[in-house]
């Protein structure tokens, strides 16, 4: 391998240079900061649950669900919004840059809109994080994904503005693609704490109120 | 793989590819080229002097402690400063020590050895390494400004809580903490990555060296145990400064909890400091006995079956809170599983060097210590493992002998083996034989003479974490054995630290492959140039410097006048595809310094967040503006 004359050669000059999926390296890096991220909320949950295990009442006294309604809203939007990603990503597979940047500028929207739901949701709630355990719990969970809903969003506005101003090369490709994928995660996140924090104590109650 | 015997460019076509490719992977000169490195090789390095640095800290705080305790009822640390020095002994030695050298030394060797220009992600290996930098840097400036921690490595709640831990002390330690464990996941995404990526061609997973398969399985371990305790010093951190109730009983939290979330990371972590260990072992064995490693299955199996049980062990550090008996059943049992694993290893090893032609060098006299000592820690560990003897010693100075035998018997002396192996590729210079075999006495002798009073110390009742006990308990005598026991093993670590600075000035010229090793990075020059191989190796075997043959072939067609890596697939290592690695960059230093203002101005404040968010998003601009790349196409949008 020191030697200066090589016998024999594998020739890599007609390799691509733009791959997709995993393939490419950054699809790797992606995925690894999802399961960190992934296994940071699953933690949330655990710590919800332990606490919950060691509590004399769940929630405390005076906790008031924030209404059936809203949360779901609040949820569907969400989950509505990588619709637009996909197609996003989609018109990225195409080479069709207008589409995806109209696209792209649609889950801004979605994005923007879930904010506004969230806050709503958090407006309604009768307690702070330093009220409770429970209170602490429920506004750091949300407080991470809101993160994750505004920083996402604002990764999808800088998206608009390259494919709108360019120069857009053919690696960017990739970039937008894995941008839509990473939005998914952001999305489909929050799924296990809506049936956590909203959906199950819904039934719960809806349970007990059934019961004579 | 279709190779094709071609006759190659001729001598001047080389030379001449040679020299643009050092024109395109130098980095810039002075200041502003240590900010903006991103070659793995000068960063790989730089984590292992840092680290080493931190290690030189963590044993003067040792050794005021052994000062401290080598009579009874002595004064020369007041009760305040020794809780404080016992927590940055501990907190420096886990944190900014042994993860990070043996992470660093990772991003050193595993793209050298897998035949790779450099990391996956350079840019975000230096922002690894300055965000590791800005941590040590906090704990230690605080430190010295009297807001050191002093709540103990793993800062059980309630004492660090806001009740019993006034002022910004374990504040320090949460941050710490988080930048520490950024900088920890960073690098593991990054060496995942690498090792999945960026092989030669030919090394299929399994003709991956043994040092790769442990730093594979190391990331894999990073990656899902450190984000518990980033939230864990989160939430502490946010207990004490917008009043949270994580912790608090009173209000529905409980301190159990961190308990849970701290060593559920904490019991990884200790693998993480020894599976990298086990990868040295296994690399120096093979080349001190010559011979191919036995049971390379078994090894690369029992890695695996590590870092799987490893996650179900956590709760035998907290058998002493009052668990209901089947959990604790439950964690004996996985406690003394692992020793299956690490057993199936130790045998290995011995296997390996029973049928081989031993040569007695430095490195493999550590790799020998290692065995005696680390065997002597797993078998107290097995001892542990039993609850009713856990609760007799719980907090005693058994369980202090017991961790330090598995540290530094189980990853200490196999990484001053591996530092004394692979100091001549860092360096081109070799170490003196004689002044490394004198250390490796002195670190032997010194570290059982210290270590080995403490079990019977613990035996018979001396709890951890006493700043001074009364004469009439009889612990003198071993306590001062100890301490003398020290004085050898820091003479030992002097003496070793002596002989690197020496050869440094003047060692031997190594050339390239002086042990007649069997990986990749001993098939370049010593130090590697920045782009590590002129024409990327091919590889058909484990040991690929043992069994060339000459006619391997090589890679072409990558271009040296831009920052062009090969990219193969993640089972295989077949052809994939070509990528354009980025060259200095400052984003990664100016990212970490937004990333460090948030945290030390959370210290303070919550708006702290809000108020480093400013230099973190214009740093991460600055780090992804789109810039023209040679050999990318610029795309147009389409007239509908």
């Amino acid at each position: 391998m020191t030697r200066d004359r090589p016998v024999s050669v594998l020739d890599a000059s007609d390799l691509p240079t733009v791959v997709f999926g995993p393939r490419s390296t950054l699809w790797w890096g992606v995925m690894g900061i999802m399961t960190i991220e992934g296994m940071m909320f699953a933690i949330m949950a655990v710590s919800y649950y332990y606490l919950r295990g060691t509590a004399q009442m769940w929630p405390p006294s005076g906790v008031v669900h924030p209404g059936v309604g809203i949360t779901t809203l609040s949820l569907a939007v969400l989950l509505a919004s990588m619709a637009p990603a996909y197609l996003a990503a989609r018109a990225i597979s195409r080479e069709d840059l207008r589409g995806a940047r109209n696209w792209f500028a649609v889950t801004v929207l979605f994005g923007i809109a879930a904010l506004v739901l969230r806050a709503m949701v958090l407006d309604r709630l009768t307690f702070l994080w330093n009220s409770h355990a429970y209170g602490s719990l429920i506004w750091t969970t949300a407080g991470l994904h809101i993160t994750h809903i505004f920083t996402g969003t604002v990764e999808n506005i800088l998206f608009v503005i390259l494919l709108h101003r360019g120069p857009v090369e053919d690696k960017h490709l990739l970039d937008a693609r894995l941008n839509s994928f990473y939005w998914y995660f952001v999305a489909l996140s929050w799924v296990p704490f809506y049936v956590i924090f909203w959906l199950d104590p819904a039934l719960l109650a809806l349970r007990s109120a059934a019961l004579p | 793989m279709s190779a094709e015997p071609i006759s190659y460019p001729d001598d001047d076509a080389l030379a001449e590819d040679r020299r643009r490719l050092e024109e395109t992977w130098k980095s810039r000169p002075g200041l502003l080229g240590w900010i903006s490195e991103v070659g793995h090789a000068k960063l790989g390095k730089r984590y292992v002097v840092t680290a080493f640095v931190f290690f030189a800290l963590g044993g003067i705080e040792a050794a005021l402690m052994r000062i401290q305790l080598a009579r009874p009822e002595a004064g020369f640390l007041d009760p305040d400063l020794y809780n404080q020095i016992f927590t940055m002994h501990g907190s420096t030695m886990m944190f900014l020590f042994a993860v990070p050298m043996m992470l660093g030394l990772g991003v050193y060797l595993v793209p050298l050895m897998i035949g790779a220009r450099n990391m996956a992600f350079p840019r975000l290996n230096a922002f690894s390494y300055f965000t590791y930098l800005a941590g040590g840097l906090l704990l230690y400036s605080f430190f010295f400004l009297n807001i050191g921690p002093d709540a103990g490595w793993f800062s059980y709640v309630p004492l660090a809580g806001p009740d019993y831990s006034p002022g910004k002390r374990a504040d320090v330690w949460a941050q710490l903490i988080t930048f520490t464990e950024i900088s920890g996941l960073a690098v593991a995404v990054n060496l995942i990555t690498t090792i999945f990526k960026h092989r030669a061609p030919g090394m299929s997973l399994n003709r991956l060296p043994l040092y790769v398969w442990s730093m594979l399985v190391t990331s894999f371990m990073v990656v899902f145990a450190m984000p518990a305790i980033m939230l864990a010093s989160l939430m502490l951190a946010m207990d004490r400064l917008v009043d949270t109730h994580f912790f608090n009983p009173a209000e529905g939290g409980d301190a159990i909890l961190w308990q849970h979330l701290f060593w559920f990371f904490g019991h990884p972590e200790v693998y993480m400091i020894f599976l990298p260990a086990t990868g040295i072992v296994s690399t120096l064995i093979a080349v001190f006995s010559r011979r191919q490693t036995f049971g390379y299955l078994t090894l690369v199996l029992s890695l695996v079956a590590t870092g799987f049980i490893g996650f179900g062990l956590w709760v035998h550090h907290m058998f002493a809170t009052g668990l209901p008996q089947l959990g604790q059943s439950f964690f004996t049992a996985a406690s003394i599983m692992i020793a299956i694993p690490s057993g199936a290893q130790v045998f290995c090893w011995l296997a390996t060097l029973w049928g081989g032609k031993l040569r007695f060098r430095t490195p493999l006299m550590y790799v020998l210590g290692f065995i005696f000592t680390f065997v002597m820690g797993g078998l107290t560990g097995v001892m542990l493992a039993s609850v009713p003897l856990d609760l007799q010693v719980h907090d005693t100075f058994f369980v202090v002998a017991h961790f330090h035998y598995v540290l530094i018997g189980g990853a200490v002396f196999p990484l001053l083996g591996g530092l004394f192996y692979w100091f001549p590729k860092m360096t081109g210079r070799m170490l003196s034989e004689k002044l490394g075999h004198l250390s490796f006495w002195l670190v032997f002798l010194g570290f059982n003479l210290t270590f080995f009073p403490q079990h019977i110390l613990g035996l018979n009742g001396m709890p951890r974490r006493v700043y001074t006990y009364p004469p009439e308990t009889g612990w003198g005598d071993l306590n001062l054995l100890s301490s003398l026991g020290a004085v050898v093993l820091a003479l030992g670590v002097l003496v070793y630290v002596f002989n690197a600075l020496r050869s440094l000035r003047s060692g031997p010229i190594a050339g390239d492959d002086p042990w007649e090793s069997e990986s990749l990075e001993w098939a370049t020059s010593s130090p590697p140039p920045p782009y590590n191989f002129h024409l990327i190796p091919t590889v058909s075997d484990r040991y690929p410097l043992w069994t060339r043959t000459g006619d391997e072939p090589v890679v072409t067609g990558l271009k040296s006048d831009r920052r062009e890596v090969l990219v193969t697939n993640t089972l295989d290592a077949e052809l994939d595809h070509r990528d354009t690695s980025p060259g200095p960059s400052f984003s990664p230093f100016f990212l970490a310094v937004g990333v460090a203002v948030t945290f030390i101005t959370s210290i303070f404040t919550p708006w702290g967040v809000v108020i480093g968010a400013v230099p973190c998003f214009l740093a991460l601009l600055a780090w992804f503006w789109p810039r023209l790349d040679q050999g990318h196409t610029v795309l147009k949008e389409k007239k509908s």
